[in-house]
Formats: structure tokens, sequence, C-alpha cells
């Protein structure tokens, strides 16, 4: 298979266990069990009460799109042979935010608010990338 | 205790921003503090702190100002104290005011020289640029997958500012207008033809809605600005910027952590300073809204109290932020026309603020330009920052 040259992103010891979901098709994000706080990027610190008695819970996936861009040109060089691609802010039901690629959709179509769900890119055998596409408008 | 009126700017510098492959980097650093020396007609061994902002592009250019360069190159080895670097990106102009002020005000610094230096035009090429902006301020673990770029940022702040508030595409690029009239009295700005929002709106787009001519360019530049208490300042030149507010918010890293609500989060950054000075935002004479894209000086204007909430759009169409405007907004042609040094976009609308309080600003001169608020923000987006000077305390 042709080499994957883009990015992937930096594996921690906490990033690990988020990538380990994507790669079982699983969305995770974090809740604090001290305060309830929703946490996403996941934290080894829970930013509202400091506790460390964080856990993992499993996203429906569903969100909306908080705001996007199609980019067309000037991209970062390893993304050039890609656009035009769209980049987005997803909110997901749950409360947290996350950015990524909407894909598998008319980027023409794409509008803030438009609900989305997550697809699951595995880019490289070890890692799988989430992804969103708009609901019921498939391509 | 409060800060109002007890400090102020006394003295500016500032070279040319553009191209400027035969100018180095302390050829310029240099300029621009003895230009800042001489404006205040300060003996130069009052300064004795030098507050340096960051390089970006040459971390050997950096290195060497955070090590004193400064000092040494301005014969300051006698009488300095203290030689650092701040370094906030595009805010770092409201934390060296600061900074610098809240020294002089303990009295651990009679005059604090604040020099901004940096070569984004010529020393790195385009790509690098590209990527170094791209990688910088996300989340290596869970944004850098995506292709996010500067322009992908822009693009997403302006798709949800019109989004919330029906601003247009052509309103958003009348904001460029009236930064070009400005840039066109500017003789140190980059981008000084006049472009009409029709031209604007005639070029490409590269990470929608952001179009090629909403995009800023980098450049070379170097800007600088010498604080000390307002008691000497009285005695120094015959008008002082007088510091008399600020205020801040910081807020996040990341764009996907900005608040969603930057008018809830940010305003009472606008309102801190203004309760300071003791002002209201109909008091304004000028405002130096920092850009970097120009759907930022709409949140701007509107995080300033100047305009209603979705109101910023038509309020610059109608031309009002333009020479002769009521409220001349941006008046170097700010980051989209003086042109992006660097970390010294937020710099070179301070030291314009000081300028038109001073009365030194020529051709683009305010009159009664007695209250101007400046703001600054860094990262993408991380934090806000406002600041008052004014004519009288």
């Amino acid at each position: 298979m042709s080499g994957y040259n883009k990015p992937l992103p930096l594996i921690t010891q906490l990033s690990k266990v988020f990538y380990d979901g994507c790669k079982a098709n699983k969305l995770l994000y974090q809740v604090c069990a001290d305060c309830g706080e929703i946490i996403f990027f996941p934290k080894q610190t829970c930013p509202n009460c400091m506790g460390h008695s964080l856990e993992w819970k499993e996203s429906s996936g569903r969100g909306r799109i908080f705001t996007f861009t199609v980019t067309y040109d000037y991209a970062p060089p390893e993304f050039a042979a890609d656009t035009p691609y769209a980049l987005a802010i997803v909110v997901l039901e749950e409360g947290f935010r996350m950015t990524s690629n909407i894909v598998e959709s008319d980027l023409d179509a794409i509008r803030c608010d438009m609900p989305v769900e997550v697809v699951f890119d595995p880019v490289t055998s070890d890692i799988t990338l989430p992804k969103f596409r708009l609901v019921g408008r498939t391509e | 205790m409060t800060i109002r009126g007890k400090t102020a700017i006394v003295g500016i510098g500032e070279v040319p921003t553009g191209h400027y492959p035969g100018r180095s980097f302390i050829e310029a650093a240099v300029a621009v503090c003895e230009q800042a020396i001489r404006n205040a007609n300060i003996p130069k061994a009052e300064i004795d702190t030098v507050i340096p902002i960051g390089v970006v592009s040459n971390p050997l250019d950096n290195a060497n100002v955070v090590c004193s360069w400064l000092i040494e190159e301005l014969g300051l080895g006698r009488t300095a104290k203290s030689n650092f670097q701040i370094m906030s990106g595009g805010s770092s102009s409201a934390n060296s005011l600061k900074t610098a002020a809240a020294l002089v005000l303990a009295g651990l610094s009679q005059a604090v020289l604040v020099v901004h230096c940096d070569r984004m035009g010529t020393g790195l090429d385009l790509n690098t640029a590209i990527t170094m902006f791209a990688k910088a301020s996300i989340s290596q673990e869970y944004e850098m997958p995506y292709g996010w770029s500067q322009l992908a940022l822009a693009g997403m702040l302006q798709h949800r500012y019109m989004h919330e508030t029906g601003t247009t595409e052509r309103q958003i690029a009348s904001v460029v207008e009236s930064l070009r009239k400005w840039a066109a009295l500017n003789p140190n700005a980059m981008l000084r033809t006049l472009k009409t929002a029709d031209e604007v709106m005639d070029s490409p787009i590269i990470s929608s809605p952001v179009r090629k001519r909403t995009m800023n360019v980098l450049a070379d530049g170097a800007a600088a600005f010498i604080v000390t208490s307002a008691e000497r300042a009285r005695g120094l030149v015959p008008q002082p910027a007088y510091l008399l507010g600020v205020g801040s918010r910081c807020t996040n890293f990341t764009s996907t952590m900005q608040p969603l609500d930057l008018m809830e989060a940010w305003k009472p950054a606008a309102d801190d300073a203004y309760a300071m000075a003791g002002i209201r935002p109909a008091d304004v004479d000028v405002a130096e809204i920092y850009d970097a894209f120009p759907t930022f000086i709409l949140i701007g204007l509107e995080l300033l109290g100047i305009c209603k909430r979705g109101e910023a759009g038509r309020f610059v169409q109608e031309g009002h932020t333009s020479p002769g405007g009521r409220l001349p907004v941006s008046t170097n042609g700010a980051m989209m026309a003086q042109g992006h040094t660097g970390a010294g976009g937020g710099v070179a609308l301070l030291v314009e603020a000081a300028r038109q309080v001073m009365g030194q600003a020529g051709e683009r001169q305010v009159p009664n330009a007695n209250l101007v608020v400046e703001t600054a923000s860094g990262g993408v987006g991380m934090d806000f920052h406002v600041g008052v000077l004014g004519r009288e305390v």
C-alpha cells in the first residue's frame, strides 16, 4: 500500500487510550468522577476540580458543526494534494468538542449547525482517525 | 492600587514594514531603539530594562536578543539592570506594556524599552512559514492530523461570525478597503495601494470564506516604545501617551477550545480597561484594533462596545472606520495592510496608538485623538487585551 505521508497524532500514554478506542470504532472522552466535568481533549488532571478520577466514556459520535472551512490553497504541504478538504469544529452530543475533517459529504453543502456523525478512517495499521460526515447527506 | 495615569509611553520608533532582504535583523532593531530614545528625549542611561519580544523567523536572533544583544549594541551595559523576553505571540504588546508599567510603578525600573524586530517576509520561505504556523499552537495529539492552518482558523472564525450575525462577505471585504485607505497614508505600511471591497471580493477563495485579499501578508518589521513614570514623562516630552487602563482575558490554547461565545469570554477585558480608565465606549476617539484577519476587526469593534453585536460590518461598510470617519480604526493599516511581522502586529498597533495620542501621525493624524484604545490577541486567538492611552490624566 502507498505510504501515508500526513502527520500522525502524537501518541502518549493518554492519547493511546483514545486512539486504541478509535481503532475499535469507539469515540472516547473523559468524565471526572469527582465533579462530573466532561473532558476533551483527554487530560491527566481534571481542569475543573484538579481531581484524578477521570473515567473514559464512549460518545454517541453524533454532533453538530459549530464552524468549518474548506481549504482550496495554501494548505500545509502534506495536505496540498488533498485540496479541497473540509475542516470543522464539531460539538458532540455529550458537550465536548473536536476539530476534524468532514468527509463523504458534498463540501459545498456544509453549513454551521448541521448534524454530523463520526466515521472512522484507518489511515495506517496503527492509527485510526475519527472524522465526520453530514447526516443524511452522504454522496 | 490603580495604575491609571501613573505611567506613560514617551518615545516610539518604527522602520518600514515589508520585504527588505538587505536590512539585517540587528540593523532594524537598533534603528527603532535609537528612534524611540531620541523621540523620548531621554538620556539612555535612564533605560534600565530592555524587553525584547520573541523573534519567530530565526531562533538564533531570538536567542541573542534574550542574551542581551541590545544592551551591548545600545551601550546600556553600565546602567541596565535587566534584559528579558516577553513572548505571547500577537499579544506580546499588551503583556510587555503591563510588565513595563508595573516595573516602573513598583520603583524597580526608571524607564523600560520594549523592542520588537522580526524578518517574517525575507527570513522565512513561504512553505516554512505555512508549516510553522500550521503546527504552532495546535494539539499534536488531537488536531495535527487534519490539515489545520492559520488560514483555516480564519475561515472557521469568519464562517461562524457570519452565521451568527448575518454579516456579509462584502462587509468583511470593506474592512480591507478601510485598512488600505489608512495604509495609503502610512509610509511604514507595506500594502499602500487602495483596494475596493469589490476588488477584494474578486480574489480567489483560499480557505472558505477567506479570500486571497482577506489574508494578511508576512513581512519584515521592527518597532519599539519606551515606558516611564507619568511624572518623568512630563519633563521629557510635550505630549506623553498616558496609560489610563488595561484589561485582559486569557482563555485557551487551541482553536478547538476557544470559547464558543467570545463576547461572554473576552468582553470583560474591555470592561476592565474602561473601568480603570473611567471612560465609556462612546468616549473613544480612535480604536487601534488587532486584526490578523478582517473578521477580527469586526469582533473587536463589538468586544469594545463600539458596535452592537452583529452591527460592526455595516458600520465599517458605511465608512465610519476609514480616514475622515467618525471612529478611525487601525490607522496604520494593521496587519492586513501594514504587514504581519510575527509577534509584532500588536506592537505596531500599540506604537500607532501612542503616535496618535502624541500627535505624531503625520498625514493620518486624527484630530483630537484624546482617548485611544488598542487591542491585541495572541496564538490562535488565545487571549484578548485592551489598553487605553490618553492625552490627559
